[in-house]
């Protein structure tokens, strides 16, 4: 097994007009993982996996697939890089004049030669994969806020690539959905040993799924290890992540001290 | 103003005893101007026992009155719980500094460069889509099975009705307004050649493509506007897909293709609605008219129609391509950028049809 990194940020900056999102930020992440990157909102989150997948281009610094730096989206070795790569959008992303199977067939009809009847297979397979078999020729309006993300992992997974990429996909689901999107990532991970990088702020989705953790503060990396070393941390950005949930008290709050305050019942 | 301020501290401060539903109804009762006059106050949170966003608001807004006093808003017998959830409301964001007022110099820069940037943007895309629809395609092509028939259908086939009865009507009152005058002046019988000039062209191509800039033009942008902010493009690009070739070549293609057929079709019922005024209301017969035709319309004007409404189809997709990709933010932009898109389609149509008028 190779211990190299299946994917690297070496040292990237990226913006949005005037406005810095992310700032210097250097990641490797290890193959047959799941890594979840996490902090606040507004921390770069998703701009991280944008530059990652290639959708967004740094100003400074580069990114690397397989070990290869990630170039122009139409240049040849960047194609076969990225079908080698899937991709779990935060709403899905079907296209929405497609069928759910004509969705999930894409990438097969566009990227390999196969006969459709094996391509129709396959699909079948997949969305079984997914646990919808059912709504294979449903569109994506015609599907539940789960059920689109689940297909999308369906299309994501067609190619079976060896790197997957989720953008939030927890975020708006029930629990019990939730934790049945998590538990399809662990098993993907550990049946086909595929590298997981998941954006993701849920704590319970992050205890769940998480080998190691990336947390980005306001653009930066603050910390990248194991959750549970983070979970040590006892001030700062990542300490109050964690403690978010705990009820807040005078002590904790910030703003406190701008009032004066006699007798505390 | 008694029942509010209860008592009086000893350094003069107003004590204001709070209800026991410090909540929106005592909020609005309670004129905040009385309570901006006083200053400083003492809240008393003694018998307070549920508070709302309003008196959590009206808390937060003494205190930073006080603030600009140098001083502090002084809570007193409040419960941990409610101080915890008054405390908590993070602050307003830092004001930004005001920009200084832009010379009229820099004004014009500014804009230069923005409109620049604009154009360089427009031409980007055109420059992709030729290039992927064209020589690209050789390299690699990203197209669903069947979609150049089933653009063509869409854009062509579907457009078939309402760019000939259009075309028809607007012959007949073209030619009918002309026939007037000429019938003062004993000319009717050049209404033929006027007609068939005219349609084949000019209003032949220019009917056809500002009925498609405003039926393909809008569904072009709606539809990719809707695919970029629905993320279908990412997720076009993460599976190694061309979105431009995917998306956008069809119906380049398929409007190519269609385009000067569905301007012969205009121009032909154009010309009939001039036949059919010439032989009713000018008592012209048909064969006068075909003869008249003939000896006026030339190979070449056909010609020109038709490269015309080429270039039209070709700018009806660049217009509407780029106002779809270009759009930011959710389904109001989605909106906008169509009008605009049909605005921008119809205008450049108009300008291209004067140039060419003056060119051929």
């Amino acid at each position: 097994m190779t211990h190299l990194p299946i994917v690297e940020a070496d040292h990237i900056t990226v913006h949005y007009g005037q406005h810095t999102v992310l700032n210097e930020v250097s990641a490797e992440f290890m193959p047959s993982q799941i890594t979840v990157i996490l902090g606040t909102s507004g921390c770069g989150k998703t701009t991280l996996l944008k530059t990652l997948v290639g959708l967004l281009t740094p100003v400074s610094g580069r990114v690397r697939l397989f070990g290869q730096p990630l170039a122009d989206q139409d240049a040849p070795a960047t194609r076969d890089m990225l079908k080698k790569t899937g991709m779990l959008f935060q709403n899905g992303a079907l296209l929405g004049s497609l069928t759910v199977a004509e969705n999930v067939a894409l990438p097969l009809t566009l990227h390999s030669a196969l006969h459709h009847d094996i391509i129709d297979e396959i699909v079948r397979i997949k969305l079984s994969q997914v646990g919808m078999p059912q709504a294979a020729n449903l569109y994506p309006s015609e599907l539940s806020g789960g059920m689109r993300k689940r297909a999308a992992l369906a299309r994501a997974l067609a190619l079976e690539p060896p790197l997957l990429f989720c953008d939030e996909p927890s975020a708006g689901l029930d629990p019990v959905t939730s934790a049945g999107l998590d538990e399809l990532l662990l098993k993907l991970r550990e049946s086909l040993g595929i590298t997981i990088i998941v954006v993701t702020h849920e704590l319970l989705s992050i205890q769940r799924i998480a080998d190691s953790i990336l947390f980005l503060h306001k653009g930066s990396v603050l910390y990248s290890g194991t959750l549970e070393k983070a979970r040590e941390a006892q001030t700062g950005p990542i300490h109050d992540f964690f403690a978010r949930h705990e009820s807040a008290t005078p002590e904790s709050i910030n703003d406190a001290g701008n009032f004066i305050v006699e007798n505390i019942l | 103003m008694t029942d509010l301020y209860s008592s009086t501290s000893q350094e003069n401060q107003f004590v204001i005893s709070l209800p026991e539903l410090f909540n929106r109804d005592w909020v609005s009762r309670y004129a905040l101007s009385h309570l901006r006059e006083v200053k400083p106050v003492v809240l008393d949170f003694a018998g307070v026992r549920e508070i709302d966003t309003s008196g959590i608001s009206l808390v937060l807004l003494l205190k930073r009155g006080h603030e600009t006093l140098g001083r502090k808003l002084v809570l007193r017998n409040i419960s941990r719980p409610l101080l915890a959830i008054i405390s908590s409301v993070p602050g307003p964001l830092a004001a930004e500094s005001k920009p200084p007022k832009e010379k009229f110099s820099a004004f014009v820069g500014s804009r230069t460069i923005a409109a620049a940037a604009t154009a360089a943007s427009a031409l980007s895309t055109l420059a992709e889509i030729l290039y992927w629809g064209t020589l690209g395609a050789f390299k690699k092509l990203d197209l669903k099975k069947g979609a150049l028939v089933e653009q063509m259908f869409q854009l062509g086939f579907k457009a078939l009705g309402i760019v000939a009865l259009l075309s028809l009507l607007i012959g007949v009152v073209l030619a009918l307004q002309t026939a007037i005058q000429l019938r003062m002046y004993g000319a009717g019988i050049f209404l033929a050649p006027m007609i068939g000039l005219t349609m084949i062209r000019e209003l032949g191509p220019m009917l056809t493509a500002i009925i498609l800039a405003g039926r393909t033009g809008s569904a072009t942008t709606a539809e990719i506007a809707t695919m970029v902010v629905g993320e279908e493009v990412d997720a076009l690009k993460t599976m190694g897909i061309n979105p431009i070739q995917f998306v956008l070549v069809p119906k380049l293609w398929a409007i190519t293709l269609t385009m000067p057929l569905l301007s012969i079709i205009a121009t032909a019922a154009g010309i009939t609605g001039g036949f059919l005024v010439a032989l009713f209301y000018l008592d012209i017969s048909p064969g006068l008219f075909w003869n008249q035709f003939t000896q006026h319309v030339y190979i070449k004007d056909v010609a020109a129609g038709i490269v015309k409404s080429v270039v039209f189809s070709w700018l009806i997709i660049w217009i509407g391509a780029f106002y779809g990709l270009r759009v930011r933010g959710g389904a109001e932009a989605v909106g906008r950028e169509t009008t605009a898109s049909v605005v921008t389609g119809i205008f450049i149509i108009i300008i291209t049809d004067a140039i060419f008028s003056f060119v051929f």
